[in-house]
Parts: structure tokens; C-alpha cells; sequence
């Protein structure tokens, strides 16, 4: 932290990085992104696994009677919210790398905490590489289908692209395709295997006679979940989605919500840039990396 | 295998309507004491909903 501290004290200004060489700015990048990798981030590891555990205690607590629904509700809905994100970090394998000691968590919070959204960690990785490879390219990004004019029209695309021949399984189901490996196939398999399970159990608890208890405890909050997580995760850090490239495919933003409200997202370029870094070390990361992200000619709005 | 899935796949809007719409609406209409014509059970109002529903949805890729 003081590393990083002592190099964002002697970075010159935009414009005298400008007049550096790429290859220079490259490294100077590089450089100052180092100091923010490394470490376990153990806040994503008890984020993700507590997380899921909150969600499964509601069931319990709710068909026994021991909570009632309208507070269940509420806390279910932000439970899916914070669902995707612990999962992210595995994805990139920031909890631990392949070979080292606590891999075996990284793929556990990978795989444990997007269970509630019915969505497979294998499916997750595999496409989530394929955007950041292929950024907002009409063809080849799989979350191309968040792209909106405004975010009311997000919003509307987001009911539409969730409807049974909606955009978003199709362009996954694409990737996998594209992608055509074993693990791909694999993944899609899965994914279709998920769903299943998640109708089965819905449709289960619903014939048992708690249908209010499963709409507001999962079907409601998981939609819920998923038009947030899309609007912050994907929507606003790549609007307007028009542009490609490493500087130009992402975006620093301000959220009306906050740092936290939009659970980090108006930091998300430095996420583009340097995959590694962990979320909760992003808004450092950036304002170190901020004059380097000027001279490069990054849409860093008002932030 | 793989054309039981499709077909799988290409009814669960309908699969969806009896099996989640149906019971939910009926237990709305029990909980609220919403109004139904006479000698017509809210189950029978919750599958009625679900299988038109989840049927037009099938047919035409979309809830709305």
C-alpha cells in the first residue's frame, strides 16, 4: 500500500506522460498494477461463501416460520445481488492461482457462491474470458447484448433479453459454441443442468404450497439480481459500447450509488486493464494509475 | 438424448406455467380472498393462468 502510495507521489502529470514512449507508459503501467496484486483477499472468500449461506438459512427460517416473509425478502434480493462477484475474483483466479496451496478455495467460492443464480462457475469463466478478449465487438463479445442507448433502455432490453428466445442464452450458448473445447461442452451442459435443477426445485417447493415463499425468496430476488448485476457490471463501466480496444472498451464512471452501491464498478477499467487485482484494491489502484489512464486517453467521465 | 432436451427445452415456458405460475397464483388468490366465479377453485383459476400463459409463451418465445 505505501509502495503504491510512494509512486502515485512521483508520477509526473498526463501531460508529461504523454511524451513518454508506449512502451514506457507500458511499463510504468505495469509497474504501478503490480503493487496493487498479490494476497489472499480474504473479504471475497467469507463475501461469497457467507453470502450463500445467508440465502440457503432464509429457507429454513422461513418455511419454519421463524422469519417472517417481508424480511426475508429484502434480504434474499441483496444476497443474489452480491452473489456474481466473489465468483468474479475465482474467475481470475485472484483467490489463489492454479498450483498454489488454497486453489481448492478459489474454485469453491467460484463454484458455491453463483448458486443461487443458477449459474454454473464453469459457464461463467469460460464466457466472462471471452468478453474481456473480445470487449464490446458486435460478434464476439457474449455480453454484447447489455449494450443500451440510456438505462431505461437497458432496462427494457434486459426483460427482453430474458425472455425464453432472448439475447443473453443465445450469446452464451454461441461462445460455448465458438469456443468448442471439452470444457466448453462441458459448461453448457452444465448450465442447461442447472436450470433444470433450479425448475425442479422451484416448481417442488411451489406444488408443496409455499409458491409466495419461492417467488420472493429466490424466482423474484434472481431477477432482480441479475438487471442490477448487468446494469453495473456490464452496462455502465462499457457504455456506450461502441468502441473497442485496451484503453477505450471500459470506462471510469460516477455512480449516483456510490463506491458501494455500485459494488466497485466505477472502477472497472483498472478490472479491464489489470484482471489480477483484486475488486476491494481497485479505487487504489486507479487513483495511483489515473495520470497513466489520462495520457492514455481513457473516458474517465467525472471521476 | 439430445432431441428429449430440446423438446425439453422448448417447453418450459409451458413446464413453467403449471408448475410455478399455477400454485403461485392460487396461493395469491387464496391469500388476498381475491373474488372467483362461482364453484371455481383457485387452483383451478392458477392452472387455467399458467397452461394459457405459459402456452402463448411457448409459442411465441416470450413472457410479455
Amino acid at each position: 500500500m505505501e509502495e503504491a502510495l510512494a509512486v502515485s507521489v512521483i508520477l509526473p502529470d498526463a501531460d508529461t506522460l504523454r511524451s513518454l514512449g508506449s512502451q514506457e507508459l507500458m511499463k510504468l503501467e505495469g509497474e504501478i498494477a503490480r503493487t496493487h496484486m498479490g494476497g489472499v483477499p480474504w473479504l471475497a472468500v467469507a463475501w461469497g461463501l457467507g453470502n450463500f449461506v445467508v440465502w440457503l438459512s432464509l429457507w429454513p427460517l422461513v418455511l419454519g416460520g421463524y422469519v417472517p416473509l417481508w424480511i426475508a425478502f429484502p434480504i434474499a434480493t441483496i444476497n443474489l445481488m452480491l452473489c456474481y462477484l466473489p465468483s468474479h475474483e475465482a474467475q481470475h483466479d485472484i483467490i489463489a492461482r492454479p498450483g498454489d496451496m488454497l486453489r481448492w478455495l478459489n474454485q469453491l467460492v467460484g463454484h458455491v457462491s453463483t448458486i443461487p443464480l443458477v449459474m454454473p462457475y464453469q459457464l461463467l469463466r469460460l464466457t466472462h474470458l471471452e468478453h474481456h478478449k473480445h470487449t464490446n465487438d458486435a460478434e464476439l463479445d457474449p455480453d454484447i447484448h447489455t449494450k443500451a442507448a440510456d438505462a431505461w433502455t437497458f432496462l427494457f432490453n434486459s426483460i427482453v433479453n430474458r425472455q425464453p428466445g432472448g439475447a443473453s442464452n443465445v450469446n452464451y450458448g454461441n461462445t460455448l459454441q465458438r469456443i468448442g473445447t471439452q470444457d466448453a461442452k462441458a459448461a453448457m451442459a452444465l448450465g442447461l443442468a442447472y436450470q433444470l435443477a433450479y425448475l425442479a426445485i422451484l416448481f417442488a417447493v411451489s406444488w408443496s404450497g409455499y409458491a409466495i415463499e419461492a417467488a420472493l425468496l429466490w424466482w423474484l430476488p434472481r431477477h432482480i439480481a441479475i438487471t442490477y448485476i448487468g446494469f453495473f457490471l456490464s452496462w455502465a463501466p462499457h457504455f456506450p459500447g461502441i468502441e473497442t480496444g485496451r484503453y477505450r472498451d471500459t470506462r471510469g464512471f460516477r455512480s449516483q450509488l456510490g463506491n458501494i452501491g455500485s459494488m466497485g464498478m466505477q472502477y472497472h477499467i483498472v478490472h479491464h486493464l489489470h484482471p489480477r487485482i483484486p475488486l476491494t484494491r481497485t479505487p487504489r489502484a486507479y487513483w495511483d494509475l489515473r495520470p497513466v489512464l489520462e495520457a492514455r486517453g481513457c473516458d474517465l467521465e467525472n471521476l | 438424448m439430445q432431441v428429449f432436451l430440446e423438446k425439453l427445452v422448448y417447453f418450459l415456458p409451458l413446464l413453467f406455467g403449471i408448475g410455478f405460475v399455477a400454485p403461485l397464483t392460487a396461493e395469491i388468490v387464496r391469500a388476498w380472498s381475491l373474488p372467483l366465479p362461482t364453484g371455481f377453485a383457485p387452483l383451478a383459476a392458477g392452472l387455467l393462468l399458467g397452461v394459457v400463459w405459459g402456452g402463448i409463451a411457448t409459442w411465441k418465445r416470450r413472457w410479455l
